[in-house]
């Protein structure tokens, strides 16, 4: 009795507010283009419909292909307690492109608590970033702890704000038990395509 | 069935109340109040009764899809409309994982754009195949619209929590009127200000809500 179509992968990107879930989105979107995923994209912004109009002018994915799902002030609950306006979107995109190889679901910006249903998504990814403080991962958030793979974001920023980039990995990886830990620097894509890797292989099963 | 926390969307739609807030209309809870009850009298003991009875009592997807198209065509405001599908959808989503009755052919109907799953017409299908009796079907569509109304009034910061309660403990009354009165032979609702702030809501800046 599952919810999750036959066809479509979902994987979700959750994170603190300004932590580079969009840039990542925009990062992630050309390199599956080149690879042949058929994408699609679901935004929950939380207080505007920004960030999705962001990656529709963004040139770079079919505007059709991206829809924002408003998450009534509740962040998290669109994600995790009740899914179904987040399944719903997905559903009416897998309808009008099918096929779809993937749906990429970005949370709007929340906090280290926040995790993804996995009634909704098949792999969640959490996205942290250097500058909102070396300490995050030794505070052992839900979203640092359970997400399939962990991204430290922001990695250019480490000598700008005091942060010891090394320890930061190593604290991360170690209250992760050895689930996967990726260094990025959205802006310029560097550790994007170990992310790619990570999907093809770990959700698509097509590396 | 009512429960805020059954996992069926309700919690990102306000119906108008998010624009009426950032308009300066709505400031309290006088105004939440007042809100919550036209709501009530004016759309849904007017309109959303009549398709969940009919929904109800339904015989076949054809029927439902009819009442679709009623709902349809009688809702003005174009985030009305597409909000009470995307509610409707997302309540028939969670009845077809739990495999309530008569809820699949109508999904099938719905991802076959032969019929589209409006909101009252969901309840009566899914209520109904829970084997719920008329007049519960009816109380519980009438507190599901004021607990949402409540719910959104909280995030919007136009109530604290206890006054929502207190509100909703006042609306039974009203519902409890409203559910006595014989409804009208045809439906209609006529609530132009939530109607006007869910238009310019299409428009605005202001997106906690769908609506």
């Amino acid at each position: 009795m599952s919810n999750k179509p036959a066809s479509a992968a979902r994987v979700g990107i959750g994170g603190p507010v300004g932590s580079g879930k969009t840039a990542l989105v925009e990062q992630v979107i050309p390199r599956f283009a080149r690879r042949g995923t058929r994408l699609a994209v679901i935004t929950n912004d939380l207080v505007t419909k920004e960030d999705a109009e962001r990656l529709k002018r963004s040139g770079l994915i079919d505007p059709e292909r991206v829809v924002a799902v408003e998450a009534g002030a509740c962040p998290h609950t669109v994600i995790r307690e009740d899914p179904t306006l987040n399944l719903d979107a997905a559903e009416m995109l897998e309808l009008k492109f099918a096929p779809l190889d993937l749906v990429l679901l970005e949370s709007g910006g929340d906090n280290l608590a926040s995790t993804f249903s996995l009634e909704l998504v098949d792999y969640w990814m959490f996205v942290i970033d250097v500058a909102g403080g070396g300490d995050i991962p030794r505070k052992r958030g839900p979203g640092v702890l359970q997400s399939d793979l962990l991204i430290i974001n922001k990695s250019d920023l480490a000598p700008h704000v005091g942060v010891d980039l090394e320890l930061m990995i190593a604290e991360a990886e170690a209250v992760r038990g050895g689930k996967p830990v990726i260094v990025t620097n959205c802006r310029t894509g560097e550790g994007v395509d170990a992310i790619i890797d990570h999907i093809a292989r770990d959700v698509l099963f097509d590396s | 069935m009512g429960d805020s926390s059954f996992p069926s969307g309700g919690f990102a739609f306000s119906w108008g109340l998010e624009t009426l807030k950032a308009d300066g209309i709505v400031c309290d809870r006088s105004g939440v109040e007042a809100f919550a009850r036209s709501q009530l009298r004016w759309r849904w003991a007017t309109a959303d009764r009549l398709f969940l009875r009919r929904a109800a009592d339904a015989r076949g997807v054809g029927e439902l899809a009819k009442l679709d198209r009623e709902v349809e065509v009688m809702t003005l405001a174009g985030e009305l409309r597409d909000g009470s599908r995307r509610a409707g959808r997302s309540l028939l989503r969670a009845h077809g994982s739990m495999g309530t009755p008569g809820v699949a052919a109508y999904r099938t109907a719905i991802a076959g754009g032969d019929a589209m799953g409006h909101l009252p017409v969901a309840q009566g299908v899914v209520w109904h195949g829970m084997g719920m009796a008329m007049d519960e079907i009816e109380a519980v569509s009438a507190y599901a619209m004021a607990a949402g109304i409540a719910q959104a009034a909280v995030r919007l910061a136009l109530l604290g929590p206890l006054e929502a309660q207190s509100m909703l403990s006042i609306l039974r009354e009203d519902m409890a009127d409203l559910l006595v009165q014989v409804p009208p032979k045809r439906p209609y609702a006529f609530t132009p200000a939530a109607e006007i702030a869910v238009m310019r809501h299409e428009r605005g800046h202001e997106r906690l809500f769908a609506n």
